[in-house]
């Protein structure tokens, strides 16, 4: 078994913290969307909740994107063109068919590259598409008096509204989605157990076969 | 009893014809008129005389204060009104016209003068060169209540030019409309340059939405009364009364034209106008309460705090089931695949 130390704890803290607020943001956003339902959040608590939680959402997005430019976190957000559409498809034929075959993971992880390309692209979709996105909607929305009258011929509020909330759509999906994969690593939960400790360890024997733990190399 | 909306009413088809923004010019007067005119002022000065004690001691009141460092002009302001309103201040200074015998109320309402957006002008600013002296002519000379006079300038900065405003005003149920109701229907009629103020950015929204329906239920007071089962219609209707200007409805969605009051039967009835993601009207009503937010909290507590969220906004049904259905279906996909992962290991297993 190798282990390597993937996840800093920067990284791991902005990751749970994400995380939380993803969730409070799910729940304060249905709360009001769906408002009436007695089993959601009161409208007006909803409100306040949504609102802080967005601005604290903008402020760690902030930090993770200047921290990740900053360190070497940064390396495994670079796409390889040159085998991008091979190992795409490589990947997807192993999530849709291989998985069931136990046969061997496309993808091995290594400290130059953790993210697999379906990994990394969405990653990159939703960390540098869809969150500006959503979280400059949500400050459009709190701040539309400075925005013009209309966009495209329609108007501002409504096209910001739109835009919020397709884009929260698709990121509920993207968690539901994040949710499962990761209980595709070597064990159901050996992807969790390395975004708290931040040490992935990966053995290269079959699954069924257990070993005893090899010295851990140093971050 | 003589309403706001009567004395306006009057005052309207006295001073306005044809186009709302302008003064009519005046007549000379005939013997009869003359004759009619000499018995008015003898009225009006009975009244005063009668009510002049009280007057006299309202007077105090009624004098602004005007400290040596306030403005000149402010203050020959302030000295002219307090010349007019010995008497107009009188809430029973009014005459009987003598053509179709309804009372003419003359009375001006000093606190409401007094806080209005016309509060610190002279009278005669507005009433011209006819009023300077007493007895008053009967009719105003040309000129006299010119209110563009005043108001061109502002062209540059509204929105929305005075033309505009008269084009809407034109097309409005209230200048088009058959009723006799109608009849000399004025700005003068709802905007009573009198009280007058318009709502300032910063007021309660629900203060904002009843001086606004003020206006309208001046004339329109069956609607309210306590048998009417006007906008039955509308579920939760009066919250609706407290919540929303009548004009967000009674004027045409698609375009910003709050002087194009429709007819009841023409205004909007569609829930989903507000409820749901109509743009027009959506905005207009979110706007209102983002720029209020903003004023009143500043802009750092507004983020956190903020108040303007119409329910439904962001709502669009198609969307949403469109959404659901896909995030149910991503659910049932990845629990399928799940499942299918545990039944192969398991297999794998036994084998």
């Amino acid at each position: 078994m190798k282990s390597l130390y993937l996840y800093p704890v920067w990284l791991r803290l902005w990751h749970w913290i994400n995380a939380l607020l993803f969730l409070t943001l799910i729940a304060s956003g249905v709360s009001m969307h769906y408002a009436g339902a007695d089993w959601l959040m009161p409208f007006a608590t909803a409100r306040v909740v949504h609102n802080t939680a967005g601005i604290l959402l903008t402020m760690a997005w902030i930090i993770f994107v200047v921290a990740n430019a900053r360190s070497e976190n940064a390396r495994h957000y670079r796409v390889r063109f040159r085998t991008l559409i091979g190992d795409l498809i490589a990947q997807t034929r192993y999530y849709m068919i291989g998985i069931f075959r136990l046969e061997p993971h496309p993808f091995h992880v290594t400290e130059a590259m953790k993210f697999n390309t379906l990994q990394q692209l969405s990653y990159l979709g939703v960390m540098y598409g869809l969150m500006p996105i959503l979280i400059l909607s949500g400050w459009a929305f709190l701040y539309s008096v400075y925005l013009p009258e209309t966009l495209f011929g329609l108007g501002s509020v409504w096209v910001v509204a739109m835009t919020h909330v397709v884009v929260s759509y698709l990121l509920a999906l993207f968690l539901l989605v994040h949710m499962y994969i990761i209980t595709t690593g070597d064990t159901v939960f050996s992807n969790l157990r390395a975004m708290i400790t931040g040490w992935h360890r990966e053995t290269d024997l079959p699954r069924t076969e257990t070993t005893a733990p090899a010295p851990r190399e140093t971050p | 009893m003589i309403t706001s909306r009567d004395r306006a009413t009057r005052q309207g088809a006295q001073l306005h014809t044809d186009n709302p923004l302008q003064a009519p010019t005046g007549s000379p007067g005939s013997t009869k008129a003359r004759a009619l005119h000499l018995g008015r002022s003898l009225a009006l000065w009975l009244c005063f005389f009668a009510l002049g004690a009280s007057v006299d001691q309202s007077v105090a009141a009624i004098a602004e204060p005007v400290g040596g460092a306030v403005d000149k002009e402010l203050a020959e302001a302030a000295a002219d009104r307090h010349a007019c309103l010995r008497c107009h201040a009188m809430s029973t200074l009014g005459y009987r016209d003598p053509d179709d015998g309804e009372i003419v109320d003359l009375s001006i309402d000093r606190e409401g003068l007094a806080h209005s957006v016309h509060g610190e002008l002279a009278c005669i600013d507005c009433h011209r060169r006819s009023y300077r002296r007493y007895p008053h002519p009967d009719r105003p000379a040309p000129g006299d209540l010119d209110c563009i006079g005043c108001h061109e300038d502002e062209n540059q900065n509204l929105s929305r030019g005075w033309v505009d405003i008269d084009a809407e005003f034109k097309r409005s149920v209230h200048a088009v409309s058959d009723s006799p109701r109608v009849e000399g229907f004025s700005c003068h009629s709802c905007h009573d340059p009198h009280r007058f103020r318009p709502a300032a950015v910063g007021e309660p929204i629900v203060q904002i939405v009843r001086n606004h329906n003020e206006v309208c239920l001046s004339c329109h007071e069956k609607l309210i009364a306590p048998s009417s089962t006007s906008h039955g219609w509308l579920p939760n209707r009066d919250a609706h009364w407290t919540s929303v200007r009548c004009v967000d409805c009674h004027t045409p969605v698609a375009v910003f034209a709050n002087h194009e009051v429709l007819p009841a039967e023409k205004s909007e009835k569609n829930c989903v106008s507000c409820h749901s993601a109509d743009p027009q009207l959506l905005a207009r009503l979110y706007q209102f309460r983002s720029e209020e937010d903003i004023a009143r909290r500043g802009l750092l507590a507004k983020a956190v705090f903020n108040e303007a969220y119409v329910v439904g906004m962001s709502k669009s049904p198609a969307l949403d089931r469109l959404s659901l259905a896909i995030i149910g279906l991503m659910v049932l996909l990845l629990a399928a695949h799940g499942v299918g992962r545990y039944l192969v290991r398991r297999a794998n297993r036994r084998a």
